[in-house]
């Protein structure tokens, strides 16, 4: 059997496989990448300096056998893959995190013992996946929709600053109670507002412009800061701080911090939150014609204008949607974390990105995928304070997980390109090269294949 | 008796699921030419991509010269002089006729200096070799023209001379006429004939009977991946090969039942389109289908037939000229508007537009009504109703596998046309625009679609045919345009006419010149006068025949 029949049949069996089997694959890589970052922690831990190794590797020495080797590593993996996961999900031998948590006892605890869920590091880890879960799903959106936004930063920004300016002004009017069930969806309001209408901007130059969106949307990025920066600095500033940030907002504007410890900056309430746009987009994706107009004309474009999908408004629309969800991210990151607006928002948007690659623009991966990267940023953070590993060693495991994580997925969209190819399609052409030299498409002949088709063709016999 | 060029024996090639060819056996004499007849997925170009070494058969041997080999690689195939030459062209159109054909094989210099600094290629040599080598073989072939400006039949020469330069004995052709006007078919044929004499030896894949009868020494049909019979061209007949290649017997003929026919339904006025490189592609060109009306376009693909449609149907806006469906004037309407006034259209292709080859049928049963009720309320889809109509598609129009869950990819590209069609033909239409309604679909269903059409035509919907076969615009339109370089050269009555004339109508020959073939009593529908201005008009300045074209213009072919 030659490599390329090896290469294919691993590829069929991926992309024939299971939901369940797609998990324990994704479990599996975790573990795989648990394993490769070991050896790499080993491999720096080795090349350092330091006083006393973290960890010694030798072998166990019975009835007084003779040492053979001793070999000593500035960093301990157990240690760091410990703190990575308690860091991010709390410690499950005990209750809350202890000395590094900022919460000391005084919550609410359904466990008598062990593991609480409830700890300020689980807290930490949802705050992250909150913010993740807006911005991925702007991101997956206008991938279905065949745009590729990479402005979601830039419309965070915008409907966070919107938000807080326009809560900071109509929390004069109600107070209370009612001033949170008034100001708070107020704000997620005005966030998704101005961050769509800074969405609709590269949305409708790309549809009547046929300006690329890619350049705009990261143009506009910049502008945004910029202005932003601006209006914080010379507008809308604290007079009584020296930082770049807006009066705070009143407790009672704010997302109630329920369930979990108070001074976490999460609430529950953002998250359940999070979780309805989840399930709105779902719905609205795979149930709603505007969700099929905006599948097809991401899919095949030529497609959707054969089935009366009106492209510009289509794009718009996406666009101005997408914008819209990072608006919102936006604003919960306002409303729930901050508290008031400072600049130098840290980069949600581009995360976003991954986030929606990671979940293969699927509403409800994006969910998942959001809180894989809420534990490794609220995880790492942790390792970074709590062992001797420098921080750029664990930005490398933490790209080691998400780019293990995402392979798998990665390959079953390569194999799905590449096997429809070869059967059953033999009046089709399928395979449309003498030895795959094929670069250049097939002439609008007779129609029978696709530019895909041929290209795929192309690939699988390079 | 000398030994077969090419013999396979119990070929067997298995795909997960698919059993694409099942014990074949298949012997080609030298220096003849063999057809391989089949309808869509009968597994023709996999038993010929074994036989090319693109393909390891799960079972049986190739036997090439009285040899027996195996190919790891098309490499190995032509190493014994096996070459194939795909239906869609291998070439580099930037490049030369003498740079694609010896691409890969360039002969090298032999001086020490070049061949260390790369510069080996010899150019002089290999535009001799190239000249000599098209000499040997009559072909008429610029070796220093580019690939994108020369046209689709000597393209195809310049595939088969790179075949042969890479000493090919035996060559491959799939489907070789697919892209070829009447004219180049001809031509290609006496290429056949040429190599033939030469001792080469030629396999052709088709689906068109014809072709084969009249090309081929030998036939051989497949069906389901089996050879189901080899017979001898000349004692063959169409009804023999046609139920060979469906298992039952097939009606050839269209029979077209007279009708009456109602009010006028589409009227083009006028239309100027120019497409996307700004070329105009149709020129002041006016139409009207009425009910119970088959309207036939027919010419060589590219001459503005696409842009035509497109402008119909909303997807191309036009420069000037109206569009008017039942009085309305749609002209500025937009896709979806014309799709709800009861316009169904029968694209072109249907893997780039009429599917969304990663959806499923149900999903792909929505295309174009998924604003519509019953599968959609408030915006909401009805995926229960999607599917019912998606499985009464596939069921009625006999698409394979039935299974509405199967993604449009997987199918074959004749059940993806039976499934496009069926969709556009439920739609419940005022007007159907079916352009090559039946391309790539075998004998079987192709009578199934002319029925179908037929049937629209007598439930009073008015349909406008555009095709590039002959034989359907002529056996189903009640009246027949001919286009040449967009606009209609002639309007005929596609009883009277005869194929020749056509065939000179589609080369742009006005019925002026054809007088002597008495062509002519044929077609009077046309104003004349019009489409000879307007094609004037095209051949000055294009800007300045604008407002000439205009002025000159007075009616359409009047009703």
């Amino acid at each position: 059997m030659s490599v390329r029949d090896r290469a294919r049949s691993a590829l069929e069996r991926l992309v024939a496989a299971s939901a369940a089997e797609r998990a324990l694959i994704s479990l599996a890589s975790l573990v795989l990448a648990v394993a490769i970052g070991t050896i790499i922690i080993l491999v720096g831990g080795r090349m350092t300096t330091c006083g006393e190794a973290a960890f010694v590797l030798t072998h166990p020495r019975p009835f007084g056998f003779p040492q053979l080797f001793r070999m000593g590593f500035c960093y301990d993996p157990v240690l760091v893959f410990d703190r990575l996961f308690i860091g991010a999900l709390g410690d499950p031998l005990k209750r809350g995190w202890g000395p590094l948590s900022p919460f000391t006892g005084g919550a609410i605890n359904p466990f008598r013992a062990g593991y609480d869920p409830l700890n300020a590091q689980m807290a930490n880890t949802l705050k992250e996946t909150t913010i993740l879960v807006f911005t991925g799903l702007s991101v997956a959106l206008a991938f279905r929709a065949g745009i590729f936004n990479i402005g979601s930063q830039g419309q965070m920004i915008v409907g966070g600053l919107a938000t807080a300016v326009s809560v900071l002004w109509a929390s004069s009017l109600v107070s209370g109670l009612a001033g949170t069930l008034v100001l708070v969806p107020f704000g997620l309001l005005v966030g998704a507002l101005f961050g769509g209408l800074y969405g609709a901007v590269p949305g409708a130059l790309k549809a009547y412009a046929d300006a690329n969106e890619v350049i705009t949307t990261i143009m506009l990025n910049f502008v945004a800061t910029g202005v932003v920066l601006y209006l914080v600095r010379d507008v809308f500033k604290d007079p009584d701080s020296f930082a770049n940030q807006t009066v705070p907002l009143p407790e009672y504007a704010l997302f109630p911090a329920l369930v979990f410890p108070d001074p976490s900056g999460f609430s529950i309430v953002a998250l359940a939150f999070a979780a309805g746009c989840i399930l709105a987009l779902y719905y609205l994706l795979t149930r709603t014609a505007f969700g099929y107009d905006i599948r097809t004309s991401g899919i095949q474009p030529e497609a959707a204008e054969f089935g009366g999908v009106d492209a510009k408004r289509t794009i718009v629309a996406s666009m101005s949607l997408s914008g819209a969800l990072a608006g919102i991210g936006g604003a919960v990151y306002v409303l729930m974390v901050l508290g008031n607006y400072q600049t130098g928002v840290p980069a949600y948007g581009f995360d976003g990105i991954t986030v929606a690659i990671l979940a293969g623009n699927n509403p409800l991966g994006v969910g998942f995928a959001a809180f894989l990267f809420g534990v490794l940023k609220s995880g790492t953070i942790v390792v970074q304070f709590s062992t001797d590993v420098p921080p750029q060693l664990v930005g490398v495991l933490r790209g080691l997980i998400i780019l293990f994580v995402a392979m798998p997925e990665f390959f079953r969209l390569i194999g799905r390109r590449v096997l429809p190819a070869e059967p059953d399609r033999p009046g089709g052409t399928a395979v449309a090269t003498d030895g795959g030299h094929d670069r250049d498409g097939p002439p609008p002949g007779d129609g029978t294949t696709t530019p895909r088709d041929s290209a795929a063709a192309g690939g699988e016999h390079r | 008796m000398s030994t077969p060029a090419v013999e396979l024996r119990e070929i067997t090639k298995r795909f997960p699921g698919v059993v694409a060819n099942d014990d074949v056996d298949l012997t080609v004499d030298r220096g003849s030419v063999h057809a391989l007849l089949g309808e869509n997925g009968a597994g023709k170009t996999t038993l010929m991509n074994v036989l090319y070494g693109l393909y390891e058969p799960t079972a049986g041997t190739v036997v090439v010269d009285g040899e027996e080999r195996s190919f790891d690689s098309p490499r190995d195939a032509i190493d014994v002089g096996v070459g194939m030459i795909h239906q869609h062209f291998m070439l580099v159109d930037p490049m030369t006729v003498t740079e694609n054909i010896t691409l890969g094989n360039e002969p090298r210099r032999q001086s020490g200096l070049a061949r260390l600094t790369g510069l080996s290629v010899d150019r002089g040599r290999a535009r001799e070799d190239v000249v000599e080598l098209s000499e040997r073989y009559g072909f008429d072939v610029d070796p220093d023209a580019r690939i994108e400006d020369v046209s689709v039949g000597v393209q195809q020469r310049v595939e088969i001379l790179k075949a042969l330069y890479r000493g090919a004995d035996v060559l491959i052709l799939d489907e070789p006429t697919a892209v070829l006007t009447p004219q180049e078919v001809g031509d290609l044929f006496a290429v056949f004939d040429e190599l033939t004499a030469q001792g080469k030896t030629i396999i052709f894949i088709t689906h068109k009977l014809g072709e084969a009868m009249t090309a081929a020494d030998e036939i051989t049909v497949l069906r389901d991946g089996k050879n189901v019979g080899t017979v001898d061209a000349s004692a063959t007949t169409r009804e023999e090969l046609a139920e060979l290649m469906v298992g039952r017997e097939v009606l050839l003929d269209v029979e077209r039942p007279p009708t009456d026919f109602g009010e006028e339904v589409l009227a083009v006025d006028d239309l100027v389109v120019t497409d996307d490189r700004n070329v105009r592609a149709v020129e002041d060109l006016s139409l009207s289908v009425r009910e119970g009306e088959i309207f036939g376009v027919a010419g060589v693909d590219g001459n503005g037939q696409s842009e035509l449609v497109e402008a119909i149907t909303g997807l191309q806006t036009p420069d000037s000229g109206t569009i008017t469906l039942e009085g309305r004037d749609l002209t500025d309407r937009s896709r979806r508007q014309r799709i709800e006034a009861g316009m169904s259209y029968v694209p072109e292709d249907r893997q780039e537009q009429g599917l969304v080859m990663d959806y499923d049928l149900v999903e792909n049963g929505l295309l174009g009504s998924q604003h519509q009720a019953p599968f959609a309320r408030n915006g909401r889809i009805d995926w229960g109703e999607a599917r019912d109509h998606a499985e009464s598609v596939i069921g009625e129009y006999d698409v394979r596998p039935p299974d509405a869950d199967t993604e449009a990819e997987s199918l074959s590209g004749g059940n993806q046309q039976k499934f496009v069609v069926g969709r556009e033909f439920e739609r419940d239409p005022t007007l159907l625009v079916a352009a090559h309604p039946t391309r790539g679909v075998d004998v079987g269903s192709i009578e199934f679609i002319h029925e179908r059409l037929l049937e629209l035509r007598s439930q009073g919907v008015a349909i406008l045919l555009v095709s590039s076969k002959l034989e359907e615009v002529q056996a189903l339109s009640d009246r027949l345009a001919v286009i040449y370089e967009g606009s209609f050269v002639d309007t005929v009555d596609p009883d009277e006419v005869t194929e020749e004339e056509l065939g000179l109508l589609m080369a742009g020959e006005r019925p002026e010149s054809a007088d002597e073939n008495g062509a002519p009593e044929a077609t009077a529908v046309t104003d004349d006068d019009v489409t000879v201005e307007a094609a004037d008009a095209e051949a000055a300045d294009p800007e300045a025949a604008d407002a000439e074209a205009a002025d000159a213009e007075s009616g359409g072919d009047g009703e």
